[in-house]
């Protein structure tokens, strides 16, 4: 499948900002089924210093400086890709890899990949394991329970029992809160599902990036109706990193696109930076097109 | 062992060569050996402290914290800017013979560049991790592995350019390495002045000792600090990052900025431009190529490390990365600190050197590992624990000290949160003699050792920073540098070392080039002139007060209204004399407020602490001369206080004269001794205005208004007594008290240093001085324009007319008007000075700046 991505971000400013410094990971990286075709990113007022990078997750990163008065900043990003697909499904079935055989695994970390696989069993700056995460993910996460099939359990059981709501939450709620109210968006979905997954001893990172909408059928799709989308992945040993969507209750096969993953939002934030002046006021505007093409 | 059962026994009484106390059980000796005999290495000093005898010793110890105190060498200016404490200095240096310290040299040479391999490791390939040498648990878990500094560069084969080890010596004398600071490591400024003190204190046994020099040391700091952006430029421009003036260790960093020729700044100082660190300086923006920091990693760039850091400078870390800066130590090495890696050393060495580890660290154990934490929590209470990652409220346990109970609370903790912990084994430390009061005690002490990149991989300074703890009971040196005792540490010498000459010639450009100053330097020195005039000229119309208000003569409620009207005018402090004239009769509270209370804006006492805060701020700019001045105002500024304790004292003026003379010897100083660069001429710039602007305003509020001859005297006179030129005036005019006299002395008199027109002349000249934007502008700048109008308004004054009173307001109403002119386009003058010259974006200074604009 060939998609077309367009992701505009707008600040706009009470008063201008005289200088920012900013980091975004906004450009999308290739994985073992997503390749990148083509990428441009355009900058208004154009940056007297812009370069693009390689951070430590290995996700494309894109560093500029505006130095010049602004009271709006847009940020265009346009890309294209070829996703192949990667449909793990049957594998819910097949794989037999138990969840007490996994967290025995991690914990004797006897290879390499084991080893390094380690820093997704950890607190992150947004996510801190704790006994009442584990406890909400016991039930799916038994120790005889193949891991794979208890990841999709717990992804429906999150479906089923949280509502989609981006009133409840904000960028900094953290997954004790989500789970308190039941509440959020596919953001806090993740966070809340690497956090129980975490807090039980097992691999989990966070996924960001896009997906396809299809309209309901008979109606057009609207232009910009799409978003930003997060959603997570567990490690299995002889799989590699298993993506899992708990906000639409599936794996991810060929309709979500990747721009980056870290431990959590924290490590691939689309736009971080400081701004100097720019008065007491912010707006932000994000739209997002996902094409077939 | 408690302090009642070592035997203490006066050094003098002794014959020289034995041991005048008795160490603890199990510890190192560093001066004595078993037999009681000092040392081989020690007995030139045992037999100095002998010659010198108890009172020769005291003596030289009140000469070292003088010196000391006059050096500023203070720390913790938080808990009182008026009297810091003085960095503390035992005056018996630590002693090591020169083959003894060359093994221990070879070893901190090999674990400097094993820090180094292992920094690029976990910043790199992470091997250590791959091969599960060093569990990764460590370094994930760590919140100093900063996963941004990802994909840095590294100017030269070495990234680590500065290491430093804490050792302690064990029964036997083996030195042990108990912790390593990789991130910002202080002390050896500390060491440096430890060295001139010490040298100075006790000069003949230093030249007589063949200790090895610290010259060259720091020598290859400037060299290795030069090389380090050799491909970004031939002529690299340095500085010294510093959180400021609060920092605990400020001294230190003020010391060495001078002691290398390198500008201290803060992130404030510093902006990021074009891909590049830039310095704001009095010229404009001036290209920064390492930086030489102190501030720790996290603080160091909001834009991608902690947002709420106010000592970084935005954009940093990827100018870093780029390698369009240099900073040393690179970000990131905080990361090293952890004591968890002391347990997994001898591997790691193994693995990145294929080499065993020299130098022993202190037997660790990470309780995330199983054995670890079994046999951590079966020996509990022998062993301090350490927290992992290093944060501020996370203190070292020694479990030795405590109960049954506080130590289940331990285990429990550990057991929360294994990684999270590491235990040590407990090492008493070697025991060293200190001078204390009159006699010689033991005490336990640790040695700080200092490492610099060079081109064939370590240089290691030959001594280090020796730090003593209080008692021998608490075997437990702070780790706080300045909150310990600290001693010199002489490394001897079989041969005479000839002095380091350091060649002139290879010197980099850079150290020649004149410095040019941060704009937040200039801005101090300006504001330090302001304060210090400002404090002056309350003192004096002050002392004049209180003349006349125990003098001979009758003290009317005229001359009362007029002069303290014009000291709360002066002060700027409301409410005050004007608005509550009740308290004209009885003045004295209000009066002994004005001069002794530091927290009513406007004061003597506050002038003089905002005066002091910006001399703190600009520390390393200030003369030697200058802080033994400084050290005696604050002296008065205590004596003030205690005479004023109890409001008002019988002779008020009598504790004033001190502070005058102190603040007349600054501006002597300045005058006779500095420099005529940017940094006087600010300074002489904020004199200027400070006084120009309080003549005016002097003049303004005692002349205006017409009196009784009598009183027109008196107050005249006062005012002429205040500005020093009651005697000129009698000489010139006899006793013809006429106000168009005194206005020809005090305001258009251009031979009388403290008129109102020898002030705006004189700021005429510095503004020529000035540098200018390149823009080229039509005319005269706005400065000029400003001053050139003040100089002509005051000129151009007919003194009969401004005399005159006008009919219809019964004041001298021309008078009122020029004052009130002259003194609004000062103001203008310094907004635009202001404006023009320093630095407004919001920074670390916003504080201070703050509280300045209160007291405008």
């Amino acid at each position: 499948m060939r998609y077309r991505v367009r992701h505009l971000t707008e600040y706009l400013y009470g008063a201008p900002v005289t200088l920012c410094y900013n980091m975004a990971h906004l450009l999308p990286r290739d994985t073992h089924n997503q390749r990148c075709l083509s990428r441009r990113i355009a900058v208004t007022p154009t940056p007297v210093y812009q370069t693009e990078g390689v951070d430590y997750f290995g996700n494309p990163t894109f560093y500029f400086s505006v130095q010049e008065p602004h009271k709006k900043l847009a940020i265009d990003v346009e890309c294209y890709f070829e996703i192949e697909q990667n449909d793990l499904s049957n594998q819910l079935t097949l794989h037999d890899l138990s969840c007490a055989e996994l967290r025995a695994l991690i914990q004797a970390s006897q290879s390499p990949e084991l080893r390094m696989v380690k820093e997704y069993t950890l607190d992150s700056v947004h996510i801190h394991r704790s006994k009442e995460l584990g406890e909400y993910a016991r039930r799916c996460f038994t120790d005889d329970t193949p891991v794979l099939q208890a990841c999709m359990d717990f992804t429906h059981q999150i479906f089923e029992e949280f509502t989609f709501d981006p009133a409840a939450t904000s960028v900094s709620t953290p997954p004790e809160q989500v789970l308190k109210d039941k509440r959020g968006v596919c953001q806090d979905f993740a966070h809340l599902a690497i956090a129980c997954i975490r807090s039980l001893g097992l691999p989990a990172r966070y996924m960001s990036g896009y997906l396809e909408t299809l309209p309901p059928p008979g109606q057009e799709k609207l232009v910009g109706a799409d978003a930003s989308h997060a959603w997570f992945a567990v490690f299995i040993p002889d799989l590699g990193w298993v993506e899992f969507d708990p906000t639409n209750d599936l794996m991810p096969n060929e309709q979500h696109i990747v721009t980056a993953w870290g431990r959590d939002y924290a490590d691939v934030t689309p736009l971080q930076g400081v701004i100097f002046d720019g008065g007491d006021s912010q707006a932000l505007n994000v739209s997002v097109d996902v094409q077939r093409v | 062992m408690t302090e009642s059962t070592i035997a203490k026994l006066a050094a003098q009484d002794q014959a020289p060569l034995t041991a005048p106390y008795v160490a603890p059980d199990r510890a190192y000796d560093e001066a004595f050996s078993e037999t009681r005999q000092p040392r081989l290495p020690w007995q030139p000093v045992m037999s100095a402290v002998h010659q010198l005898g108890t009172e020769g010793m005291q003596d030289r110890h009140l000469r070292a914290q003088r010196i000391l105190r006059d050096d500023g060498a203070t720390y913790n200016l938080k808990s009182d800017p008026l009297s810091p404490n003085v960095w503390s200095l035992d005056i018996i240096p630590n002693v090591i013979d020169k083959s003894e310290w060359l093994n221990l040299e070879t070893a901190l040479k090999q674990r400097a560049h094993l820090f180094d391999l292992i920094y690029k490791d976990l910043y790199g390939e992470q091997r250590l991790l791959k091969e599960g040498v060093l569990p990764s648990e460590i370094v994930f878990s760590h919140p100093g592995f900063l996963r941004q500094c990802h994909g840095m560069h590294w100017p030269s084969e070495t990234a680590l350019t500065f290491h430093a080890v804490d050792l302690v010596r064990d029964q036997s004398g083996q030195f042990i390495a108990t912790g390593d600071r990789t991130q910002a490591p202080s002390g050896a400024g500390y060491a440096l002045e430890n060295r001139t003190v010490v040298s100075r204190v006790l000069p003949s046994l230093f030249r007589d000792s063949q200790t090895m020099r610290l010259a060259g040391f720091f020598q290859t700091v400037r060299e290795t600090l030069s090389q380090l952006a050799s491909d970004l430029t031939d002529s690299p421009r340095i500085v010294v990052l510093t959180p400021g003036a609060y920092s605990s260790t400020y001294f230190e960093q003020a010391y060495l900025a001078n002691h290398l020729g390198y500008p201290l700044v803060q992130g404030g100082d510093l902006t990021v431009r074009n891909g590049k660190v830039w310095m704001k300086s009095l010229n404009g923006l001036s290209r920064v190529d390492v930086i030489l920091r102190r501030v720790e990693d996290a603080y160091c760039d909001q834009a991608e490390l902690r947002s709420d850091s106010t000592l970084g400078v935005p954009g940093l870390l990827e100018v870093a990365r780029q390698g369009n800066v240099i900073i040393a130590n690179p970000l990131g090495t905080g990361l090293l600190e952890t004591p968890a890696l002391l347990a997994f050393l001898p591997q790691i060495s193994q693995t990145l050197l294929d080499e065993p580890l020299l130098l022993p660290s202190v037997t660790s154990y990470w309780c995330g590992e199983q054995e670890h934490l079994a046999y951590v929590l079966n020996n509990l209470h022998q062993l301090i624990i350490k927290p992992a990652f290093r944060s501020i409220d996370n203190k070292s346990i020694y479990c030795h000290q405590l109960d049954e109970k506080a130590l289940s609370e331990v285990r429990a903790k550990i057991l929360a949160d294994p990684v999270a912990y590491v235990a040590q084994d407990y090492i008493p430390g070697s025991v060293t003699p200190v001078w204390d009061n009159g006699e010689m005690l033991a005490r336990p002490c640790i040695l700080r050792t200092f490492s610099v990149a060079n081109e064939s991989g370590y240089c290691v300074m030959p001594g280090g920073l020796s730090r003593v703890a209080e008692s021998t009971a608490e075997a437990i040196v702070s780790k706080n540098l300045s909150g310990s005792r600290s001693k010199d540490m002489w490394v001897l010498s079989d041969t005479t070392e000839t002095d380091i000459d350091v060649p002139l010639d290879n010197l980099p450009i850079s150290q020649a080039q004149v410095a040019n100053l941060p704009s937040r330097v200039i801005e101090n020195l300006f504001w330090f002139g302001r304060y210090a005039e400002r404090a002056e000229m309350s003192l004096r119309l002050m002392r004049t007060i209180f003349k006349q208000l125990n003098g001979i003569d009758h003290f009317p409620i005229e001359s009362r209204e007029v002069l303290l009207g014009a000291m709360s005018e002066i002060s700027g402090s409301q409410p005050g004399f004007i608005e509550q004239p009740e308290l004209l009769m009885q003045p004295n509270d209000e009066l002994a407020a004005l001069v002794s209370d530091g927290q009513r804006v406007g004061s003597i006492k506050s002038n003089l602490q905002l005066m002091l805060a910006c001399a703190e701020q600009v520390k390393e700019m200030l003369s030697a001369d200058t802080r033994i001045i400084l050290n005696e105002l604050r002296d008065h500024i205590h004596s003030v206080d205690r005479a004023y304790v109890n409001g008002l004292p019988a002779v008020p003026e009598e504790s004033l004269d001190g502070l005058v003379t102190s603040l007349l010897a600054i501006s002597g100083l300045n005058h006779e001794s500095m420099l005529r660069g940017m940094d006087w001429m600010f300074q002489e710039i904020g004199r200027r205005t400070e006084r120009a602007l309080l003549t005016a305003n002097l003049l303004k509020t005692t002349l205006s208004k017409p009196l009784p001859s009598l009183q027109q005297q008196q107050v005249l006179e006062s005012v002429l007594l205040s500005v020093e030129a009651l005697i000129s005036f009698r000489r010139r005019y006899r006793t013809r008290a006429r106000v168009s006299y005194g206005l020809d002395l005090l305001m258009i008199d251009r031979s009388n240093p403290r008129s109102l027109i020898y002030q705006v002349d004189q700021l005429r000249k510095y503004l020529e001085e000035l540098p200018q934007s390149d823009q080229v502008s039509l005319g005269l700048s706005r400065e000029k324009r400003l001053i050139i109008k003040s100089l002509n308004d005051i000129q151009l004054a007919d003194l009969e007319s401004l005399a005159q009173i006008e009919e219809s307001t019964q004041t001298r109403a021309q008078l009122t008007e020029l004052m009130g002119q002259v003194i609004e386009q000062l103001e203008q003058l310094t907004t635009i000075i202001s404006d023009k010259y320093f630095d407004h974006t919001a920074g670390p200074q916003q504080l201070i700046k703050a509280k300045w604009k209160n007291n405008v």
